[in-house]
């Protein structure tokens, strides 16, 4: 019996059905990728790095190195498991040409490493140590992904040729958010170009028991070892290898909880317009002694088949559109070793959804108890209560148009009616303008203040270099008489000690000069101002447990000096434990110095960086939008593809529910509708009365939703954008696009909508509907 | 006098599976201006169906109805709609007002369409129309706050309130109790003294012999005629008596 009553019921309502099956299949689908796609980025993450053997502590160093003491630490310390010093060949990337083009514009640290023996392998695609010959290079997976190089290509290192023979997965350096990047060549070859570059070693460890990393790195400070550039820790490769890709997840499962959101809502339209239908019936079955349990059932039978059908078609369509999300991540990271737990926790759930789906419409069907058998048989239709708006009068209403006061009038009445509506408009504004907003913070100049960087035009970085004090000193003597150049600072990037609680030592890189210049965004305090203030990254003041006003003792040429920390910032650079402070200091060695430049005219940059680049060969000129680019540029382009993506589905499901709701509403309001014809209102009155309510509630939607999208959404936005570093920030609108341009096509897709959905209205016969009798 | 309705030969059937049933079969009559006439017959006869056509409110499967000159079937949907706010007035067997207004806001409805710049004369035409038929001091009652007689006078304020030249009421006393039916049917003979004409639909012969002419339709057509001028006397016990002598004798 269930079964003809739902072939019945889905033959009478095909357009209802379908839709309602649409956002049941799409919520199933995307609650399925996204449990697929977790669960492979974290498999394949773990795959990579035990593939790899990624190290669990690498401290990068320029200069001397004294590769007998650490051997001799690492024997000493009983939790070393493994233990090497890589060479990484630093290399201009001018002297870089892979097929014709240069790496020159590159942000990158592009570098040569040959094959590792012991661990932090790299791997070709398929997972695989790779085995170098001679004459061959392997290219980071980054510059395939780009399209700089394919396999066969020419590499031309300073004169020297090689033929590119695969790409290589490293599981330190694959992100583009991680600066450096390693090119596979044979240790013949290594040695021929090794005079071509500057040398910096990676001195890497893997431990017996990574649980105590931390002790390890204190061991590791105290021992006086070299330290001359960032520490790199296991946790932290983990996380960089897991950031773009997590953006998209973090979308994904944020677009699948509103889709959640608004399949219910459907249901429960679709549910209230089919109650409302049969509203008789319903009435007749009580008067007749049913029981609400057994017309529950009818009703439930319905909406079990679409959510069982809708949940299975979705599952079987993320298997379709998985291969589309995980090339990414299979790209780089390669397969997860335990993909098929992918498909347990998918149907787990998609489980969860049809469960979801059948609390939902038996809560609704509750309903069917307040139905009156009497009432429902006298008048057909519910007699709800309308309530609210009573000073809104028609005889008092000289503002607006009868139809244009009808229809806000009817909305105002009917507040919970229009609940459904208004929140899915909300949702559709939010879906709308939270990515939108997010893809104006990232792209903005001002984005880079948030992450640790001045709005400065270009930096000039002078690293791994011999004498960086008089060259700085060159540059900053050029660039104080250069006209073109508005402003300057010099950064001046020290290792000094500093004194923890219990009595050890760690270092603490800190960045010394004027930050009044490009000043940075600080999520807790301010700038450092006195010679006795600190600030410092987010990440440092964690690790050390500080936060503003707490005192932090330095060793400095072997005397003490306290330091209060002024203010905590986010900062993505150099592995992002930072520091910065104003006081003078002559005892420390400079491990690296930044000239940073604002230009009186932003358009020459190009021409400047060149200059500047042809002039100082020792150090690295790079444009600052240029850095930005590279460094968030798949990031901004993949929340820029999410912001389209969402505008094509918030205006979808704008539409979908629009014509829906109006054809519930002409379904229910058929009886009025009639009254009003049979008083001489036409069918182009009762349209604009549909069109009144329904941008009325638009707009109220609108409004709520631009509000939600500047609050909650912000605070979304910014657990995302967290996880590259940044604390705290606000967004950063484009008031045109998205106050303007946003709700007027909201405002014409739901016209069009709403003509489409009360086109019925104009076939409702008075007669019908209000005669009492032949 | 001047015809303001006539009806020729209208047929109107509505299709059962393959079979036409045909509820109005060849109807013809017309209503002078100021006329009041009355439609009687049993259930099923076709009379409100009759009434529906009339007012343009139905389509019709033949025939032609013309009002105040004009062919309705010739006329658009807005045409016909401007009719129906400007010269009609409808009255219906059950309060036909819409829930979200008061009293007053359903009276006004149909004058403030066109009219909202004079909202004030509306409202003030309203309330002298309120006072009239005895609903003074309603005006802000919500529809649920009102008895069913109150309501029914406020449907005869709203059809009212645009000055139709012809009112239709569909059993207007239908769901009301015998007392409130007579003075629903006193303030509807007035509105007919006044110049407008009424046809109306309804069962009830102390209802039809307040007209001036009863129409009695059986199975679509109108078998029997029945004038009751003035000159027949105003004692209404005397007229109704007349009327049920004539259903009888024609068997309806």
């Amino acid at each position: 019996m269930y079964f003809r009553i739902i072939r019945n019921d889905i033959s009478k309502s095909k357009l209802i059905t379908l839709t309602t099956m649409i956002f049941v299949v799409a919520a199933a689908m995307l609650v399925s990728l996204s449990a697929i796609l977790v669960v492979n980025l974290s498999g394949a993450i773990d795959t990579l790095m035990k593939q790899a053997k990624t190290p669990h502590f690498m401290q990068m160093h320029s200069g001397a190195i004294d590769t007998v003491r650490l051997a001799d630490f690492a024997e000493q310390n009983s939790n070393v498991e493994g233990f090497q010093v890589v060479e990484f060949l630093n290399m201009d990337g001018a002297e870089i040409v892979i097929d014709g083009t240069s790496l020159a514009e590159s942000v990158q640290d592009n570098g040569f490493s040959t094959q590792n023996e012991k661990f932090d392998y790299l791997l070709d695609l398929d997972g695989n140590v790779i085995k170098v010959s001679d004459g061959e290079i392997y290219v980071p997976v980054v510059y395939m992904k780009d399209g700089t190089a394919k396999v066969g290509d020419k590499v031309e290192v300073s004169g020297k040729n090689f033929i590119v023979a695969g790409f290589l997965r490293d599981s330190q350096m694959n992100s583009s958010l991680s600066s450096s990047k390693r090119f596979l060549v044979s240790k013949n070859d290594y040695e021929e170009i090794k005079s071509l570059g500057s040398m910096e070693y990676l001195i890497e460890f893997r431990l017996k028991d990574l649980s105590s990393l931390s002790a390890f790195e204190t061991a590791y400070t105290s021992a006086g070892l070299e330290a001359n550039g960032p520490t790199v820790t296991y946790k932290l490769f983990k996380m960089m290898n897991a950031l773009s890709d997590g953006m998209m997840i973090a979308i994904v499962l944020l677009v699948s909880a509103l889709v959640i959101a608004i399949a219910l809502m459907c249901v429960r339209f679709t549910l209230l317009a089919k109650i409302e239908e049969d509203y008789r019936e319903i009435g007749v079955m009580k008067a007749i002694g049913l029981r609400v349990s057994d017309i529950k059932k009818m009703y439930l039978a319905k909406y079990t088949a679409i959510a069982a059908a809708g949940s299975i078609l979705g599952y079987a369509l993320s298997f379709v559109f998985k291969g589309m999300l995980l090339e990414n991540i299979r790209l780089y990271m390669g397969e997860s070793e335990n993909s098929s737990y992918a498909l347990l926790f998918a149907i787990i759930g998609i489980l969860l959804v049809f469960l979801a789906i059948i609390a939902y419409v038996s809560g609704v069907l509750r309903r069917f108890r307040k139905i009156s058998a009497a009432e429902a048989i006298r008048f057909g239709t519910s007699q709800e209560k309308t309530a609210g708006a009573k000073r809104f009068y028609l005889s008092a209403n000289r503002m607006f148009h009868t139809n244009v006061f009808l229809g806000i009038k009817d909305a105002l009445a009917r507040k919970r009616l229009y609940a459904t509506m208004l929140a899915v408009l909300a949702i559709s504004t939010f879906i709308i303008i939270v990515p939108q907003n997010l893809y104006n913070t990232i792209s903005s100049n001002s984005f880079i203040e948030y992450m640790g960087v001045g709005n400065y035009d270009l930096r000039i970085d002078l690293q791994k270099t011999d004498n960086i004090s008089e060259k700085a000193d060159e540059i900053v003597k050029t660039v104080d008489s250069d006209s073109v150049i508005e402003r300057y600072t010099v950064m001046t990037t020290k290792l000094f000690k500093a004194k923890m609680e219990d009595g050890t030592e760690e270092n603490i890189k800190i960045e010394i000069g004027d930050h009044s210049i490009f000043p940075i965004e600080y999520s807790k305090g301010r700038a450092p101002a006195g010679e006795n203030e600190i600030a410092l990254s987010a990440l440092n003041a964690d690790e050390m447990g500080k936060k503003v006003g707490d005192v932090i003792t330095l060793v400095i040429g072997g005397k003490e000096k306290e330091l209060t920390v002024s203010g905590i910032y986010s900062d993505i650079t150099n592995g992002g434990k930072t520091a910065k402070a104003v006081f003078t200091d002559h005892s420390a060695d400079i491990i690296w110095s930044v000239v940073c430049a604002k230009l009186s005219d932003s358009s020459l940059v190009d021409d400047k960086v060149s200059e500047y680049d042809n002039k100082f060969i020792f150090a690295k000129v790079s444009d600052i939008d240029e850095f930005v680019t590279q460094t968030f540029g798949s990031t901004i382009s993949s929340v820029k593809k999410a912001m389209h993506v969402a505008l094509a589905v918030a205006i979808m499901i704008t539409a979908l529910v629009t014509v829906l709701f109006m054809r519930m509403l002409v379904t229910k309001d058929r009886y009025s509708i009639a009254i009003l014809k049979a008083l001489g209102f036409t069918n182009r009155d009762i349209s604009a009365q549909y069109v009144s309510r329904s941008v009325f509630v638009l707009m109220i939607g609108v409004v709520l939703g631009v509000f939600l999208a500047n609050t909650l959404g912000e605070v979304l936005a910014s657990a995302v954008i967290s996880s590259f570093g940044a604390l705290s920030f606000q967004f950063v609108t484009n008031p045109l696009s998205a106050y303007v341009w946003s709700p007027l096509l909201m405002i014409c897709t739901v016209l069009i909508a709403t003509l489409i959905g009360t086109a019925s209205s104009g076939q409702i016969k008075i007669s019908e509907n209000i005669k009492g009798s032949l | 006098m001047k015809k303001i309705m006539i009806g020729e030969n209208i047929v109107k059937y509505f299709q059962v599976g393959h079979e036409k049933q045909n509820v109005l079969d060849g109807v013809s009559i017309e209503i002078n201006e100021g006329e009041f006439v009355s439609v009687m017959g049993p259930s099923g006869s076709g009379k409100s169906t009759l009434l529906y056509a009339l007012s343009g409110m139905d389509d019709i499967n033949g025939g032609k109805v013309t009002f105040d000159g004009k062919d309705l079937s010739s006329l658009s949907e807005k045409e016909l709609a401007d009719i129906r706010r400007t010269k009609m007035g409808f009255v219906f067997q059950q309060p036909t007002l819409l829930k979200n207004l008061n009293i007053l806001d359903n009276i006004i409805l149909p004058a403030m369409r066109d009219n909202r710049k004079s909202a004030e004369k509306i409202t003030k035409k309203a309330r002298a129309l309120m006072k009239k038929v005895g609903i003074a001091g309603l005006e802000n009652r919500d529809i649920t706050q009102v008895s069913g007689g109150q309501l029914q006078r406020a449907g005869i304020c709203r059809a009212l309130i645009s000055n139709p030249e012809m009112i239709f009421g569909d059993e207007p006393t239908g769901a009301l109790n015998s007392k409130t039916a007579q003075e629903m049917m006193d303030i509807i003979s007035e509105i007919n003294s006044e110049g407008t004409a009424i046809i109306l639909v309804t069962h009830d012969a102390k209802v039809a012999a307040r007209t001036d002419r009863i129409m009695f339709m059986r199975d679509g057509k109108i078998v029997n005629e029945m004038r009751l001028a003035k000159s027949s006397g105003t004692d209404m016990e005397d007229r109704t008596k007349k009327v049920m002598a004539k259903m009888r004798e024609i068997g309806i």
